[in-house]
């Protein structure tokens, strides 16, 4: 009896060891490279750190400057949230539209989902490059030529504050809408047909089938697609490296294309401040923890378990 | 060339995909047509930028220095490419070095090529091999602390990558792994999305196969290699799209590691050429680079169709 235990205690031992070897790989590469550093940037938060010599404490002031007295990064929270905003709500608006055009299995359908869908298979560094000369300040770019069709003067797109905005939201909602609409052409297809079949006997209109079928029932679709739309665009930062970085400014003429990455980028790997960027870096972790946490997602998970 | 229909997922009947639902009267179906028809029109506006990027590639320097700027190549050449009347010395005007002329490492820009195909096919093979191991270990194995382990990593999907950029690159360098390449894959391998779909996608697998191949005297490492792995196939899948384009992607975490000309992957080496030069005449050869860059992952669109909107599907329905 006793040495059935021992070796039943044995042979879990085993099994168990195994169980732990096999979540070494990942644990060790997690706690390395995802753990210690994100509790490493908080303590860098709390220090004056440029790189070569050692991290020296300075309590919130980093949190202090960033928050009361820095007019750059104020410009670059604004410049994202604006951003965030337009290019999520526009995203989510188009893709649904073109999840309900074009959802069937005819091929005009199919060949449209793939034009729609192309950017996203495309190098996003291509799609920047190919922004920047579209908008290009004289006549040859494609933009210009256009408003020369109509007898418009040349405009130098990337080198005027009020465009900087509005030229990023239409690169992110061109290059991402196709995206979105996979997406929702998945949701549609998982409504079962019967419910419409029942909603026309009952002689309910389109638009009421769609106010009352489709949007209800597509809601966890709509809810990752803005999301996952608000936590990528929350994290911009190549749309603007690329497009408008000037020789000295990261964000474009007068910083009007700043946001919250590329200015953690100015600050850490321009200006080698990189306490103060980790703590620009904790700013954005803390918005995006609490669209995550709207998002309850961790509740949802868990339970399954 | 285009998107396969998605499949429905299970439990739902097979049903026709909504669009196709019949309306009543002649009327609604034109009313249905025409409330399509802004969607056509803004088709066009994802046509025209791809085809100013390819006429570009095509024309000659001097072309696109010309005003009004052609939409037809007057005479397409492959100059961008490769121009073998460009001399360094400039002896011939108007010729001006192509994509695979411009950058002073060997091979050229297929240097960078490689590295790209290469970074990105290690992170892909070897973060699915590791998360695939631990999301076994946390679906199956009745293990102490494994519940614990899954919260902790499903709260860290919450962190922006970012946040952790600075203590890493200080890490590469402490290790001696900046410009090189264990600091692009070794730090990305530990994906927690990956393995958190993982996970889920084994807990709907019925433990019976795993049980029976315990019972057979199979080990740990054989079962996960011979029937988790297979059994894994489809979500193995999803997630390699997922990596392999959010790799063949990745911009800032190079920018950041990477010194040396010969270590840039494409996204670098295009963002160098493009911040140093800047004229019309220089845009054929950057959107050459451009469109070489893009035809690998196209390439594994048009090839793993289904798979890209059945990937997506899966991980928008499920996460």
């Amino acid at each position: 009896m006793a040495n059935h235990a021992v070796s039943l205690r044995r042979s879990r031992l085993r099994r168990y060891g195994t169980s732990y070897l096999m979540l070494v790989p990942f644990l060790g590469l997690f706690a390395g490279f995802l753990i210690w550093p994100l509790l490493n940037s908080l303590y860098l938060s709390f220090t004056s750190f440029d790189g070569i010599k050692p991290p020296t404490f300075t309590g919130l002031e980093n949190f202090r400057r960033l928050l009361v007295e820095d007019e750059r990064f104020r410009h670059a929270l604004g410049n994202t949230s604006v951003y965030v905003a337009a290019s999520v709500t526009l995203g989510t608006l188009l893709s649904l539209g073109l999840a309900l055009a074009f959802n069937g299995s005819s091929w005009p359908h199919r060949v449209m989902r793939t034009i729609f869908f192309l950017p996203s298979v495309t190098s996003s560094i291509a799609l920047m490059l190919m922004w920047k000369w579209i908008f290009f300040p004289s006549d040859v770019g494609l933009a210009n030529t256009v408003l020369d069709w109509f007898g418009q003067k040349a405009v130098a797109w990337l080198a005027t504050p009020g465009l900087t905005v509005p030229i990023l939201v239409l690169m992110s909602v061109w290059g991402g809408m196709g995206y979105g609409m996979v997406l929702y052409v998945a949701g549609l297809g998982a409504i079962p047909e019967e419910y419409y079949e029942a909603a026309r006997i009952d002689g309910a209109s389109t638009w009421q089938q769609f106010r009352r079928i489709t949007l209800p029932l597509l809601r966890p679709v709509t809810t990752y697609v803005v999301v996952t739309g608000l936590i990528g665009a929350f994290q911009v930062f190549e749309a603007v490296y690329i497009v408008f970085r000037g020789t000295n400014q990261i964000g474009g003429v007068l910083d009007s294309g700043l946001m919250i990455v590329p200015y953690l980028y100015d600050q850490g790997f321009t200006h080698f401040k990189l306490g103060y960027a980790s703590a620009v870096a904790w700013v954005l972790f803390l918005i995006i923890f609490v669209i995550s946490l709207v998002n309850l997602r961790l509740g949802r998970a868990t339970k399954e378990l | 060339m285009a998107i396969a229909p998605t499949t429905t997922p299970p439990g739902a009947a097979a049903v026709s995909p909504r669009g196709a639902a019949r309306p009543r009267s002649r009327r609604a179906r034109v009313n249905r047509h025409l409330l399509r028809l802004p969607f056509y029109l803004l088709s066009l506006t994802m046509i025209v930028p791809f085809y100013w990027l390819l006429i570009t590639v095509f024309k000659r320097p001097a072309e696109l220095a010309k005003l009004p700027p052609s939409f037809v190549p007057e005479q397409p050449v492959l100059d961008n490419f490769y121009d073998p009347l460009w001399s360094p010395s400039g002896v011939n005007p108007g010729h001006l070095q192509g994509i695979f002329q411009r950058f002073q490492v060997d091979f050229g820009f297929w240097r960078f090529m490689f590295n790209s195909i290469v970074i990105t096919t290690a992170i892909t093979v070897g973060s699915l091999l590791i998360c695939s191991l631990a999301a076994y270990v946390i679906a199956k194995h009745d293990v102490k602390g494994r519940k614990v382990v899954f919260v902790m990593i499903i709260a860290s999907m919450m962190v922006p990558w970012q946040t952790t950029l600075i203590p890493n690159y200080v890490i590469m360098r402490n290790l001696g792994w900046l410009d090189s390449y264990a600091g692009y894959i070794v730090p990305a391998l530990a994906k927690a999305f990956v393995l958190f779909f993982l996970v889920q996608y084994l807990q709907s697998i019925p433990d019976e196969l795993i049980q029976a191949a315990r019972v057979d005297g199979a080990g740990e490492w054989r079962i996960w290699w011979r029937i988790v792995l297979p059994l894994l196939r489809p979500a193995l899948a999803a997630m390699s799209i997922f990596i392999v384009l959010a790799e063949w992607n990745n911009f800032l975490w190079p920018l950041i590691i990477v010194q040396s000309d010969e270590m840039a992957n494409l996204p670098v080496a295009l963002a160098r050429l493009n911040s140093y030069f800047a004229g019309p005449d220089h845009q054929g050869a950057i959107m050459a680079g451009g469109l070489l860059a893009s035809l690998p992952t196209i390439a594994f669109f048009l090839v793993f169709q289904k798979y890209f909107t059945r990937g997506i599907a899966l991980s928008g329905l499920r996460g």
